[in-house]
């Protein structure tokens, strides 16, 4: 028989099989006591069967009797919905995934990897940051320098990135999944914070780790971006965001499928919005009755909760669709502002349309809103969407008032906009403006009261919108039923429109 | 049980009282924001055990409008 490598195959074999035992079966039981799934069970569930392909199997390090320890990552490639991906998982049960610099060259490979094939990267988080034991196996300490972070940053304007938060992340963890596009927690088996309740106790501040960095703190505030009840539905999550992305900036938003009929309209519309000004309605049913029937997935909703951001479908193709909450007041508080900020910017970075549909009823005023800082952060969302190039269409569904109203679009491109007949509009709400723009005039009044009615009444006449469309100063008023029709044509159009390629700016997360 | 404003707003209608039996999905509260009335709801059915707030209260974010028990 001829000699052959056979002896040498079976211990790469063999090492393999060391690995796929992760921390060993007390770490593994102690994972599943906590109710988590382990680092080699999530990429399994989160990739098509069958298609995970490993790198970095034999990598890890030796104990003090020269056992075989594998490293506290799961690193490789994949498909989701038969598109590839690389991914990158946390083993919780190896030194509680901590990445310690001692082994980071291989931490680095996914993403330098998802940067270099242009492909999607999911990052599976489980780990308590940085540790101190680095230290002690190097031999020495060094000055911070959080290893690939120059990866991390170039992938959020080149990759799609996604981070589930699947257990406690700290420290550099968490930063791992706030470093995202798209970041999902599970309600009470994952926490994200800067530093855990232990370090926290020595501020002197007493906290569990859910008060500190439960999903109740982290998707209100928007450092995570959405909550799930468990690891599965991250896993879904997962694949349904990505199924809107391209699978880089180098590329376009693929058409999905769809059954729904461009021109459906929905005779609810007609009465969605209720003709009392004080009244609220449902602009989630709003979006849902005009976009592809269930293709709408909103992202963010519990930060910023005035304004609604989320992906969908218009006769297939992806677009990003943005619309005040008026259950919420609508207004652009320092929050939602920094929502569409984000939101926008995601848009411009993926080349996904905008369909922007419109009740703002402008920036919030009072000392609350000026002690929050709201004029910077609006600011900034009127910046990102003054240099958005992606295509944009809007639809006046009720109030467009001062800078926040101005903000829904940039008003120097050629306007792909509709209002409906609901629309009202202006530098201020005829109510609260009178007393303000024309107080000489009604104090100087025989009949202060009589002159004040005098002018609102007035003002309501030429508030009308029909005076508005017949200046031009609207593009377009439709019948709230036609409004799928021609956000479908819009979608349609600015398909062939969408430019290949990297923003002007990078995506900052 | 505790049913709270979750936005900053100015109380424009108490809905109910101490003793009342409210049913899930019943307004218990109308507040008011950038002109509008926003009706605030109970999630669940019970027995109004307490009521913090006052029509024409200024109310935050978080703050407890009503306690129900069972």
């Amino acid at each position: 028989m001829n000699e052959d490598w056979s002896a040498e195959v079976d211990a790469i074999e063999e090492r393999r099989s060391l690995a796929r035992r992760m921390g060993g079966e007390a770490a593994v039981a102690r994972q599943h006591a906590n109710g988590r799934l382990t680092a080699r069970v999530r990429v399994a569930r989160l990739l098509d069967d069958g298609s995970f392909r490993e790198v970095g199997s034999l990598a890890g390090r030796r104990d003090a009797e020269d056992r075989f320890v594998p490293n506290n990552q799961v690193v490789g490639r994949g498909r989701v919905d038969g598109r590839p991906v690389v991914v990158a998982a946390d083993d919780f049960t190896i030194r509680g995934g901590s990445l310690d610099k001692s082994e980071f060259a291989k931490h680095v490979y996914p993403e330098r990897f998802a940067h270099e094939f242009r492909l999607p990267l999911v990052r599976l988080v489980e780990s308590g940051g940085g540790s101190l034991s680095g230290i002690e196996s190097l031999g020495y300490s060094y000055v911070p320098d959080n290893p690939g972070w120059d990866d991390v940053v170039r992938n959020l304007a080149t990759v799609p990135v996604v981070a589930l938060a699947l257990g406690p992340c700290g420290g550099i963890a968490a930063a791992r999944v706030a470093a995202s596009h798209y970041s999902v927690m599970v309600a009470k088996t994952s926490q994200v914070f800067a530093g855990g309740p232990p370090l926290v106790a020595q501020t002197g501040e007493q906290i569990d780790k859910e008060s500190l960095g439960g999903s109740r703190v982290q998707t209100r505030n928007g450092t995570v971006t959405d909550v799930v009840g468990s690891e599965d539905e991250a896993f879904a999550r997962a694949a349904r965001f990505l199924s809107y992305l391209p699978q880089s900036v180098f590329e376009t938003p693929a058409r999905g499928e769809t059954a729904d009929d461009p021109q459906r309209r929905d005779d609810w519309l007609l009465g969605a919005v209720p003709r009392d000004p004080r009244k609220i309605y449902a602009m989630r049913r709003v979006i849902e009755a005009v976009v592809d029937t269930g293709s709408f997935f909103e992202l963010g909703a519990e930060w910023g909760r005035s304004m609604i951001t989320g992906l969908a479908r218009l006769d297939g193709w992806p677009v990003a669709v943005m619309a005040e909450d008026c259950r919420y007041g609508g207004a652009l508080t320092a929050d939602a502002a920094r929502k569409a900020e984000w939101f926008v910017d995601l848009a411009q970075t993926f080349h996904l349309p905008v369909v922007r549909l419109v009740d703002q009823p402008g920036i919030p005023i009072g000392s609350a809103a000026e002690q929050a800082g709201t004029m910077r952060h609006a600011v900034r969302a009127l910046s990102a969407v003054h240099q958005a190039t992606v295509p944009w269409c809007s639809v006046l569904v009720r109030r467009v008032f001062g800078v926040g109203g101005a903000a829904h679009t940039n008003a120097a491109r050629a306007q792909f906009r509709y209002s409906w007949p609901s629309g009202r509009w202006g530098s201020l709400p005829t109510l609260g403006g009178v007393e303000a723009g024309f107080k000489a005039r009604i104090e100087a009044a025989e009949d202060p009261e009589a002159e004040r009615s005098r002018i609102a009444d007035r003002l309501e006449r030429l508030a009308d919108p029909m005076r508005t469309a017949e200046a031009f100063g609207i593009e377009e008023m439709i019948d709230p039923r036609d409004t799928r029709p021609l956000l479908c044509e819009f979608a349609n159009l600015a398909a062939p429109l969408r430019d290949r390629g990297p923003a002007a700016w990078g995506y900052r997360g | 049980m505790e049913i709270c404003a979750d936005l900053p707003a100015v109380v424009l209608e108490l809905g109910v009282a101490v003793g009342d039996a409210v049913d899930a999905g019943q307004v218990v509260a109308v507040l008011e924001s950038m002109k509008l009335e926003i009706p605030i709801e109970t999630p669940a059915s019970g027995t109004v055990t307490a009521v913090h707030v006052a029509v024409g209260e200024t109310v935050d974010d978080g703050q407890v409008l009503v306690e129900l028990g069972e």
